[in-house]
């Protein structure tokens, strides 16, 4: 155990030294924030062109609050999957990171857990911007710290088996791994319904966004800080029913991409594609 | 009887007549839109990338309007601004960042010796990017008005199509000056395209008018051809529901002036790469 924690440090700090050398802190600072604070205000832009009244503004504040986090799984998630394009097209150090060791599952959750760090930063920022500029607020002694602090252990839990699940998909396609981690960014964005209701989705495409552990996360989140969910089909659903289909949901969906992880990387290893480089 | 002498190879080359400034540029500029038009059909990852993913990014913008009981003009605005989001990274990664790809993959230095003007290659560049990103806005369009059942109100094609083409001199005259920047910048070309792709998203208001922000919408507007083009368009599209910043000829007027100024912009730092190539022989490394 001691070892596993020795090595999960190391890749930490590799990977801090990683995300904090390739630029100026300048560049830095700037890529940390800008993004997700920009597209917070293209969202605040969009809710100051309307009139505003108290019920479109409660429904927005949940809106931004679910966009807020989603941050975890731009940086956390997609990043995840950055790792393996980066160590294999830029630095050309996959084959002997993946020869070490270290092991690849205790390297990738090392570096992802830096992005967390990343990501909660960006979190914050975002928060605290909402609060004073766009306005979301929420009543801090109506929070509801249990099924807060519980969604939040199982939020990072789903992004971190996520992102190993699309770094797996990146071991086994060199060609299309930046496409797919720019496309599941985009594609978990509408399918959480992170800016609004599923109600809005088609039946079908409902149903799996409810099983998905990010959008039962949001509506969680919602409700603990502000009081008060997003959608009409999951509002029916109680408090404890809500934060067990969220524990159930993640428990299954760990599991699916952990053996989802590793029948990739066996298949990407038996194909010999794990230093295939493609220029890109 | 004799055989017939097979004709010298400097032969052909005659038969080719010399070139004039004006054709040579022409020429330059069809055949690299020609690359970047086969390019971005052959690897069908970009079309997905190029068409579909700020499509999906486009239908949650409209179903937040829908769902906070926005007008329908506002679901419009939304498509107009998928739409023209996939030319917004089109310009920026495919415009921007290109002469640092061609640095990593070593064929920058074919640039600066090939005898054409550079201003060609990335004006035909530009050209092959407009003309393959149109044909990607077809899915932006199809998700907007066929599958989310966003309506349009009748308007006027000519307008539609002389804003349409001011506004893109404008934005890709913007990406050659970057394609200079971005290589000037190196490795971290790549973290700042990725820094800036949203804020200027969020300045150019291609998800919600820029009158929003009153006096700071101008100030917007003004920093990125983008934002002008994006309001003008959606003026010609909506009329009073686009909640324009200003009048269209006047929109078409600085958008037409920024083309002139960016024009020369680029061929001025365009011309500073090629002195700097030549002089310090360093531009061409990779990872520098």
């Amino acid at each position: 155990m001691r070892v596993q924690v020795a090595r999960f440090r190391t890749a930490a700090w590799l990977g801090w030294q990683v995300e904090s050398n390739w630029a100026d802190p300048l560049v830095f600072t700037v890529y940390a924030v800008a993004r997700p604070l920009a597209l917070a205000m293209v969202l605040a832009g969009m809710y100051w062109a309307l009139d505003r009244s108290p019920a479109r503004h409660a429904l927005f504040a949940g809106f931004y609050l679910a966009n807020a986090f989603h941050v975890y799984v731009t940086r956390v998630v997609v990043g995840m999957g950055w790792i393996v394009v980066e160590e294999r097209e830029d630095y050309e150090t996959l084959k002997y990171v993946y020869v070490a060791p270290i092991g690849m599952f205790t390297y990738l959750a090392g570096r992802g857990s830096v992005k967390v760090v990343l990501a909660s930063l960006s979190l914050a920022l975002t928060l605290v911007v909402g609060w004073f500029v766009v306005g979301v607020r929420w009543d801090w002694s109506h929070v509801a710290w249990g099924p807060l602090v519980f969604s939040l252990g199982l939020g990072m839990i789903a992004c971190l088996y996520a992102g190993m699940l699309v770094s797996g998909a990146a071991l086994l396609l060199p060609r299309v791994a930046m496409t797919i981690n720019e496309g599941l960014a985009a594609g978990l964005y509408l399918l959480c319904g992170v800016i609004f209701p599923v109600d809005l989705l088609p039946r079908g495409l409902q149903e799996l966004s409810i099983a998905m552990p990010f959008t039962l996360w949001y509506e969680t989140l919602r409700r603990a800080l502000l009081g008060h969910g997003a959608s009409a089909r999951l509002g029916a659903w109680s408090e404890p029913h809500l934060l067990g289909a969220l524990a159930f949901s993640t428990l299954v969906f760990s599991l699916l991409s952990w053996w989802g992880y590793l029948a990739l990387e066996t298949r990407a290893r038996r194909l010999g594609r794990l230093d295939q480089t493609t220029m890109f | 009887m004799r055989a017939p002498v097979p004709a010298p190879a400097h032969a052909a080359e005659a038969a080719i007549p010399p070139a004039g400034a004006f054709t040579l540029f022409r020429r330059t500029m069809m055949a690299r839109a020609y690359v970047r038009w086969i390019g971005s059909m052959r690897e069908p990852s970009y079309l997905l990338a190029d068409a579909v993913f700020p499509t999906i990014g486009m239908a949650s913008y409209v179903l937040l309007y829908r769902a906070l009981g926005a007008p329908r003009s506002f679901e419009t605005l939304a498509v107009l601004g998928g739409v023209l989001a996939t030319y917004w990274l089109n310009v920026l990664w495919g415009m921007g960042t290109q002469l640092y790809w061609e640095k990593q993959q070593g064929q920058l230095q074919l640039y600066f010796v090939a005898p054409c003007s550079r201003m060609a290659i990335l004006s035909g560049m530009a050209l092959g990017g407009i003309a393959a990103t149109t044909l990607r806005t077809v899915a932006a369009l199809a998700v907007g008005f066929g599958l989310l059942g966003v309506r349009l109100p009748a308007f006027d094609p000519l307008a539609l199509l002389g804003v349409f083409l001011v506004s893109m001199t404008a934005l890709y005259a913007m990406g050659m000056i970057l394609s200079s920047a971005f290589l000037l910048l190196g490795r971290e070309a790549w973290h700042l395209a990725n820094a800036v792709q949203e804020p200027v998203t969020f300045l150019s208001g291609l998800y919600f008018p820029l009158s929003t922000f009153g006096q700071f919408g101008l100030v917007a507007a003004t920093l990125v051809p983008l934002g002008l083009g994006v309001d003008a368009l959606r003026q010609v599209l909506l009329g009073r529901a686009a909640h324009g910043l200003m009048p269209v000829p006047a929109e078409v007027g600085v958008l037409a002036a920024l083309s002139v100024v960016l024009l020369w912009l680029a061929r001025f730092s365009l011309a500073h790469l090629e002195n700097l190539a030549k002089r310090e022989g360093r531009l061409t490394q990779r990872w520098q």
